[in-house]
C-alpha cells in the first residue's frame, strides 16, 4: 500500500485522463438510468410556467454558445418543449455572439418538429442574433420591434402574427435566459430590476453559485444550474406530460437513434464524480503519506 | 450522404483537438489554428447577417432620408479602425470615448439598482420573525455576509491588546471561512460543469458518428 | 479643447445620458437614450467587435510573410477565416447561396454547414479538454493542508456528491434520509454560498460604480491609450 502510494504522487497525468475516459464513456454504452430527484429552484420555474396559458408569451434567450452545449441545450430544449406542450406563445432570441444564434436555430428546429400542430410566427418565433448585450435588453424594454425588425429569416417580425401583440417586456409573462457568462446576469440585475419582468435562468454549473444570490434576492424566481437542473426539468416535463415523455423516452434510448438529453448525460456525471472523488482522496493520502517523510518538500 | 460527410469531419476534428491530451502535435495544431480561423469566420456571418443588415443596411435601403441618423452611428464604427493609421488614430478615441462612457454610465446603474440595493435589502430582513427558516438560513446569510465584507473591507492590523482590532480579526476568519465553502461549492459545480462538455462529445462520437455511420451501411 | 480632450467630454455627456435617463422619466430626456440603445449601440459595437479580426489578419500575415515557426497554421487560421468570413459576408448581405441559415426547404447554406460540422464540434471539444485537467488538478492541487483547504474540499466533495444520484443512494436505505446529500448541497449553495457571493457582489459592485464613475468623470481614461494617461 505504502508503496503503492509513493507511485501515486508521480502518476503520469495521462493515466487519470484514460481513466475519467473510460469512465464518461461506459455508462453511454451501458446507462445505468439512475433516479433524478427534484430540488426547489428548479421546480419553481416548472409551476410558474405550469400557471401560463396560450394567450401569454415567454421570451427564451439563449445566451449560450457551442462552448457549453451539452450543458445548456438540454434545459432550453426541455424548457421550450414545456412552453410549446401547454400552448404558450414562444418568442426566442440569442444574445451570444459565438454561436448563440445557431443553437437557438437548432434547438428549436429539433423542438418544433415534435410539434406539427403548431405554426412559425403564429405560435413561435425565432428574432435571431442582435449584439450590444445590456443596450439590446434596455431596448427591449421600449420596443422590441425597433431592435428586432426582422426575424432570422429575414421576414418584417410586423408581418408575423404573434408579434403584433408583443412590443415589449410588457407583454410578456416571463423570460428565460439559458446563460453562460454575464449575459444571464443581466436579465436579473437589469430586465427583472428595472422591469419587473420574471426572470428564470439556466446557467452553466459553473457560474450556478454566483446565481444563488440572486436567487435569494428575488431577482429571479427560479434557477436551473448545470446538467442535473437540466435533467431535473426534463423529469418534471416527463413527469407532467406523457407527449412529452414518448418523446424523452426514444431520446433517452441506446443508439443512433437516440438523441442527448441530460437525464442521459447525469449517468455519466455521476460516475465520473466518484472517480474524481476518488482520486482527491488519493492524492490527499499521497500528500500526507510524504508530509510524515522526512525530507518533504511540499509548500 | 451530406450529413455523414459533416458527421465525420466534425469527428476529425474533435479527435485532432482530443489527441493533445497524449502530447502536443501537428494535428493538433492544425485543428487549433482551424478553430480559431473558423470562429472569427462565423463572427462576420453573424454580426452581419443579424445585427448590420437588419439594423442598419435595410432601414437605409427602405427609407434613406428617414434613417440618416444611423450614419453617425456607423463613422463612429469605422472610426474605431483608424486606429491602425498612426497619424489617424486619435480619430478613433472619439467613438471609443463614446463607446466606453455610454457602457459605463449604464454599468454604474446596472450594479447600484440591480445588484447592491437588491442584495443589501434581501439582507437586512426583520429580526423580529423567529421562525426555523430564520435561525437555519437568514441569519447564517446575514452573518455570512457581514463576515466576508469586513474580510474585504475592513480589515485592519491587529495590535495587542487592542479589543476592536481582535474582534475584527475574528470576524475576517469567518469571513474567510464562508468564502471557502462557496468555493469549494464553486469547485464542485465546475467540476460537474467541465464533466458535462466530455459528455456531450463522446456522445456525439459513440452515437451520432461510430453508431450513426454503421447504421448507414 | 485639444484633440484629447475632446474625447473625454463626449465619454461624459454619452455616459451621463443612460444615467439622467434613469431617474428622469420624461419623454425628451429618455428620447436621446432610447435612440442609442435602439438604433445606434448595436451597430456601433459590430463594429467594435469585428475590429479583432483584422489584428488576428495582420499578425497572421506578418508570420507567414517572415516564413517564422509555425507559419503554415497561420495560413490554416487564414484559410479557416476566409472561407467562412466569405460564406458570412455574401451569405449576410446579399443571401448568396441561399443566406447564413438554413433554406426553407431545411437544407443546410455553406456557412450554416460550416458552423454546424466544424464550428460547434470545434469549439466544444476545445472547452470539453477541460474536463480531464479539472481531474487532474483535483488529484493533485485539493489537499486538506489546512482548516481553510479542508473546508473548501469538504463543500467541493458535498457538492460533488449532493448533485449527483448516487450522493442519495448512500442513505437512500434509511426511511426519511433519501434525499440528505442533496438537501445538505441545497443549503450549502442557498445559504453560506449565497451569503459569500452576495458579499462578493456587493463589493465587485461598488466597485465596478466607483471605476464607471472614474470613467465617466475623465480620471480613469487608460482605455484611450497611453499618450492621453497624464
Amino acid at each position: 500500500m505504502k508503496a503503492l502510494l509513493d507511485r501515486l504522487e508521480d502518476l503520469d497525468r495521462r493515466w487519470i485522463y484514460l481513466i475519467v475516459g473510460v469512465g464518461a464513456l461506459l455508462p453511454l454504452i451501458y446507462p445505468l438510468n439512475l433516479p433524478v430527484t427534484i430540488t426547489p429552484p428548479v421546480r419553481n420555474i416548472y409551476d410558474y410556467i405550469e400557471k401560463l396559458g396560450p394567450e401569454d408569451a415567454v421570451i427564451v434567450s439563449f445566451d449560450y454558445g457551442p462552448s457549453t452545449g451539452p450543458e445548456n441545450d438540454p434545459m432550453a430544449e426541455a424548457v421550450m418543449r414545456h412552453i410549446l406542450a401547454r400552448g404558450i406563445k414562444l418568442v426566442v432570441i440569442a444574445l451570444y455572439p459565438l454561436g448563440g444564434v445557431t443553437m437557438s436555430q437548432l434547438s428549436l428546429d429539433r423542438v418544433a418538429k415534435e410539434f406539427p400542430e403548431l405554426t412559425y410566427g403564429k405560435d413561435y418565433v425565432n428574432l435571431g442574433y442582435k449584439s450590444g448585450g445590456i443596450a439590446v435588453l434596455k431596448a427591449m424594454g421600449q420596443d422590441l420591434h425597433t431592435i428586432f425588425p426582422m426575424d432570422l429569416a429575414k421576414r418584417p417580425i410586423a408581418d408575423l402574427p404573434m408579434m403584433q401583440k408583443i412590443k415589449s417586456y410588457k407583454d410578456l409573462k416571463l423570460a428565460v435566459s439559458i446563460a453562460t457568462g454575464i449575459i444571464g446576469e443581466w436579465w436579473a440585475n437589469l430586465v427583472n430590476a428595472q422591469y419587473g419582468l420574471p426572470v428564470a435562468v439556466g446557467c452553466t454549473a459553473v457560474s450556478a453559485p454566483k446565481y444563488y444570490a440572486y436567487l435569494r434576492s428575488g431577482n429571479m424566481l427560479g434557477l436551473m444550474g448545470g446538467l442535473k437542473a437540466a435533467s431535473e426539468y426534463e423529469k418534471l416535463v416527463m413527469d407532467g406530460y406523457p407527449a412529452l415523455r414518448r418523446i424523452y423516452e426514444r431520446l433517452n434510448g441506446p443508439g443512433a437513434g437516440g438523441g442527448y438529453t441530460a437525464i442521459k448525460g447525469m449517468d455519466v456525471q455521476s460516475v465520473v464524480h466518484l472517480i474524481i472523488i476518488a482520486f482527491i482522496v488519493l492524492g490527499n493520502l499521497a500528500y500526507f503519506r510524504s508530509r510524515k517523510r522526512p525530507h518533504h518538500s511540499e509548500e | 450522404m451530406d450529413d455523414l460527410v459533416g458527421v465525420w469531419v466534425a469527428a476529425l476534428l474533435t479527435l485532432g483537438l482530443f489527441s493533445f491530451l497524449y502530447k502536443d502535435n501537428p494535428y493538433f495544431r492544425f485543428t487549433e489554428a482551424l478553430f480559431a480561423g473558423i470562429s472569427l469566420g462565423y463572427y462576420i456571418g453573424n454580426e452581419l447577417g443579424n445585427t448590420l443588415r437588419p439594423n442598419l443596411l435595410e432601414p437605409l435601403r427602405q427609407d434613406f432620408s428617414g434613417n440618416l441618423h444611423l450614419l453617425i452611428p456607423t463613422a463612429m464604427g469605422i472610426l474605431l479602425y483608424a486606429r491602425y493609421k498612426k497619424s489617424l488614430a486619435w480619430l478613433g478615441k472619439y467613438s471609443l470615448a463614446a463607446y466606453v462612457g455610454y457602457y459605463a454610465g449604464y454599468n454604474m446603474i446596472l450594479k447600484l439598482h440591480g445588484e447592491v440595493l437588491p442584495q443589501i435589502q434581501s439582507t437586512i430582513l426583520p429580526l423580529n420573525q423567529f421562525s426555523a427558516k430564520f435561525f437555519h438560513t437568514d441569519l447564517i446569510i446575514l452573518i455570512g455576509v457581514l463576515a466576508v465584507l469586513v474580510y474585504f473591507f475592513f480589515s485592519k492590523e491587529v495590535k495587542e491588546g487592542e479589543l476592536s482590532s481582535q474582534v475584527f480579526a475574528k470576524v475576517s476568519v469567518l469571513g474567510t471561512w464562508f468564502l471557502m465553502v462557496s468555493f469549494g461549492a464553486a469547485f464542485g459545480y465546475t467540476v460537474m460543469a467541465r464533466i458535462s462538455l466530455l459528455i456531450g462529445r463522446f456522445n456525439f462520437l459513440l452515437n451520432d458518428w461510430i453508431l450513426g455511420t454503421f447504421a448507414r451501411f | 479643447m485639444n484633440k484629447y480632450k475632446f474625447p473625454l467630454v463626449l465619454c461624459f455627456f454619452f455616459g451621463t445620458i443612460p444615467i439622467v435617463a434613469h431617474f428622469v422619466n420624461v419623454e425628451w430626456v429618455t428620447a436621446p437614450s432610447k435612440a442609442l440603445n435602439d438604433t445606434w449601440m448595436p451597430i456601433i459595437y459590430v463594429f467594435a467587435i469585428l475590429l479583432g479580426i483584422v489584428n488576428v489578419v495582420q499578425n497572421s500575415w506578418t508570420k507567414i510573410k517572415r516564413r517564422e515557426q509555425g507559419w503554415f497554421y497561420a495560413v490554416v487560421l487564414l484559410a479557416g477565416l476566409f472561407s467562412m468570413g466569405f460564406f458570412g459576408f455574401t451569405g449576410a448581405i446579399w443571401d448568396t447561396f441561399g443566406g447564413t441559415n438554413l433554406r426553407p426547404d431545411g437544407s443546410a447554406t455553406p456557412f450554416h454547414w460550416m458552423a454546424t460540422h466544424m464550428f460547434i464540434p470545434l469549439q466544444s471539444t476545445m472547452f470539453a479538454l477541460l474536463s480531464f485537467y479539472v481531474a487532474s488538478a483535483a488529484y493533485r492541487a485539493f489537499r486538506a493542508r489546512n482548516l481553510s483547504a479542508t473546508l473548501l474540499l469538504i463543500a467541493g466533495v458535498f457538492v460533488m456528491l449532493g448533485r449527483v444520484p448516487f450522493g442519495d443512494m448512500i442513505f437512500s436505505w434509511l426511511p426519511g434520509a433519501e434525499n440528505t446529500f442533496s438537501g445538505i448541497t441545497e443549503w450549502l449553495m442557498d445559504c453560506p454560498n449565497a451569503a459569500a457571493q452576495r458579499a462578493i457582489m456587493i463589493g465587485a459592485a461598488l466597485g465596478a460604480a466607483s471605476m464607471a464613475l472614474k470613467v465617466l468623470l475623465g480620471i480613469e481614461r487608460s482605455y484611450m491609450g497611453k499618450e492621453q494617461e497624464d
